[in-house]
């Protein structure tokens, strides 16, 4: 068991080694997309409400810029971009290399991911801690606070397993990132990520509530801005999605590994 | 050891057609081509040999190696390595080989070497006092200590394939796998690999597969030979029965610093320079003393030599003309 923690560790401290080697990459990595979402939806929702009184579906500009805010910060605790690294380790070939140690491929992005996931969640913190000295957010209940955050680490690890899934497909395709990029967008707009969900028809709210995308962004913000009526619903989606999630990679992975032919090495 | 028996391996490709309209028409149509990379192979390694995978490119040794290891499945037919199946890759075994591919590097690139090594000990459970051992013995024999501390991407290529050696032997392995372990390098690095791999051999004993086209590697480290072509097994034996393989008659060559008559050689297959100052004869070892003194006598001999590498004169025929193998 102590043997295996420490390959864990290792395995951890490794890419963090490997992230500290190009740090500016990484700090843009995370932050760049981020931001430029965050930038974007801001600037479009100040053009759309006429002045400080208007109010859209409940929102008022201060509450939607809050609600946008704390969707960055989800963001920037949730969505790893381990998925690159997965896939092209596929594509290229080096899978050999965890064929042969005695550490699977699995284990090894998924320590890579909880090492990602720990400086994102660093720069996350510098990023909040800015956001509320600048006003632009406040902590509403410190409980529900960490309650979010929690949740948030959780939402992590679901976009961990979907970005597996997607790593996994370069036993088939020769490039991932489109159907990364795609589903992405997909997901972005349809968790209440872009559009605050009611905001939606009602029929379309309607659906999404059996669907896992509310739980990884509407959900949360709603935690952090002081609601926990979606708490125990998001995280029995999140759990049944996951559980679902690691079915699928498990026969996705016995499938791929039977069609890798490590051409070229 | 290892054991294989009618071991098949197919890769399934697609053709597709030139240009923008094949790429289209790929979309619903493909054209899918299947390659037999290894067909019906047999072989049985005993522990502690080191066996030479020999034969052109794509004729199925790279396919052996990475079912031997378990990262290829095969078609049909069974594999057997160390009483495991490879492709069940269950830890166990994966603990108890070691493999090192020439045009792929197992370090961490962006890290220097000894996180690597570190990171490879709690893979394999090491414990700090073999570790620190392994890593003092090997780096002293391969003259890599100052390199350990280094970020492998600034290695050279020959550096970076010693510690590529050093990490996989670092859990000693009952097998190492060696594919063309001296690729692109340069001749005193391939020398280096050689003999740590031979005075490590000596001392653990590991079974070792190794390809290489460098037949120098091959001549150095071999005991026994596999020859693939094609994927199916053309030879297999040892490394002198290889070299008697086209006839066992020796190739000598002279230099002479006049012209000398071409009738003395004329019944030894004699292949001359075209200044005719140069000629390489074939001949049988019975007849190689007597002759050779003959010829020191009666011609100008500035130098002669005797074939120092048969077994790459054997190689570059049998790829050029495969059909001797057929009139064995």
């Amino acid at each position: 068991m102590i043997a295996n923690l420490n390959k864990w560790f290792q395995t951890m401290q490794i890419s963090w080694t490997t992230l500290m080697a190009y740090r500016l990459n990484f700090a843009l990595l995370v932050l760049g997309p981020a931001l430029v979402f965050y930038f974007v939806k801001v600037s479009l929702w100040q053009t759309l409400y006429i002045d400080d009184t208007t109010v859209l579906q409940g929102f008022n500009l201060k509450e939607m810029l809050h609600y946008q805010s704390w969707s960055l910060v989800i963001v920037l605790l949730a969505q790893s971009s381990n998925g690159v690294n997965l896939s092209e380790d596929i594509r290229l070939g080096r899978i050999s290399k965890y064929m042969v140690y005695p550490f699977n491929f699995w284990e090894f992005h998924t320590a890579s991911f909880l090492s990602f996931q720990s400086l994102q969640f660093f720069i996350a913190g510098i990023c909040l801690a800015l956001l509320l000295f600048l006003d632009v957010l406040i902590i509403e209940n410190l409980n529900y606070f960490f309650i979010g955050v929690l949740y948030s680490l959780l939402v992590g690890l679901f976009w961990f397993s979907v970005q597996y899934f997607t790593g996994l497909m370069a036993f088939w395709l020769d490039e991932t990132w489109t159907m990364r990029a795609v589903f992405q967008i997909i997901v972005n707009f349809l968790s209440g990520a872009v559009i605050p969900l009611p905001f939606f028809p009602e029929w379309a709210q309607k659906v999404l509530v059996y669907t896992p995308f509310p739980s990884l962004t509407y959900t949360p913000i709603r935690i952090f801005m002081g609601d926990l009526s979606g708490l125990y619903q998001g995280l029995l989606t999140l759990f049944i999605s996951m559980l679902f999630m690691i079915v699928i990679n498990t026969l996705v992975w016995k499938k791929g590994v039977r069609l890798f032919s490590a051409a070229g090495m | 050891m290892i054991k294989t028996q009618q071991l098949v391996k197919n890769f399934v490709s697609y053709k597709k057609k030139p240009g923008i309209m094949g790429s289209i028409e790929s979309l619903w149509k493909r054209e899918a081509v299947t390659k037999n990379a290894v067909e019906r192979f047999d072989l049985e390694i005993p522990s502690g040999q080191i066996v030479g995978l020999l034969g052109p490119n794509g004729a199925g040794k790279t396919t052996l190696m990475k079912m031997f290891t378990g990262i290829i499945v095969p078609s049909s037919g069974e594999v057997e390595v160390l009483g495991h199946k490879p492709f069940d890759r269950d830890k166990d075994f994966r603990r108890k080989i070691a493999l090192v591919m020439g045009q792929k590097s197992q370090l961490w690139w962006d890290i220097p070497a000894m996180d690597s090594l570190h990171l490879i000990k709690a893979y394999y459970e090491i414990s700090d006092a073999d570790f620190k051992e392994r890593v003092e013995l090997m780096a002293e024999l391969l003259n890599v200590e100052e390199l350990l501390h280094i970020h492998v991407r600034r290695l050279s290529l020959g550096e970076r394939m010693k510690l590529e050696l050093m990490a996989s032997l670092l859990h000693k392995p009952e097998i190492l796998f060696l594919d063309e372990p001296t690729i692109g390098l340069d001749l005193i690095a391939q020398d280096a690999i050689r003999d740590f791999i031979k005075s490590y051999h000596a001392k653990y004993k590991p079974t070792v597969i190794l390809t290489s086209h460098y037949m120098q590697d091959v001549q150095a480290l071999c005991s026994r030979l596999v020859l693939i072509m094609g994927g199916k097994k053309s030879f297999d034996g040892p490394i002198g029965e290889f070299e008697r393989l086209l006839g066992s008659d020796k190739i000598v060559s002279f230099n002479f610093s006049s012209e000398p008559s071409r009738d003395f050689f004329n019944a030894f297959q004699p292949k001359w320079s075209d200044n005719g100052l140069q000629v390489e004869i074939a001949i049988s070892k019975e007849e190689l003393c007597p002759f050779c003194a003959k010829v020191l006598e009666q011609f100008e001999v500035s130098d002669f030599q005797t074939e120092k590498l048969p077994i790459e004169r054997i190689m570059k025929e049998l790829m050029m003309r495969p059909e001797l193998l057929n009139d064995r």
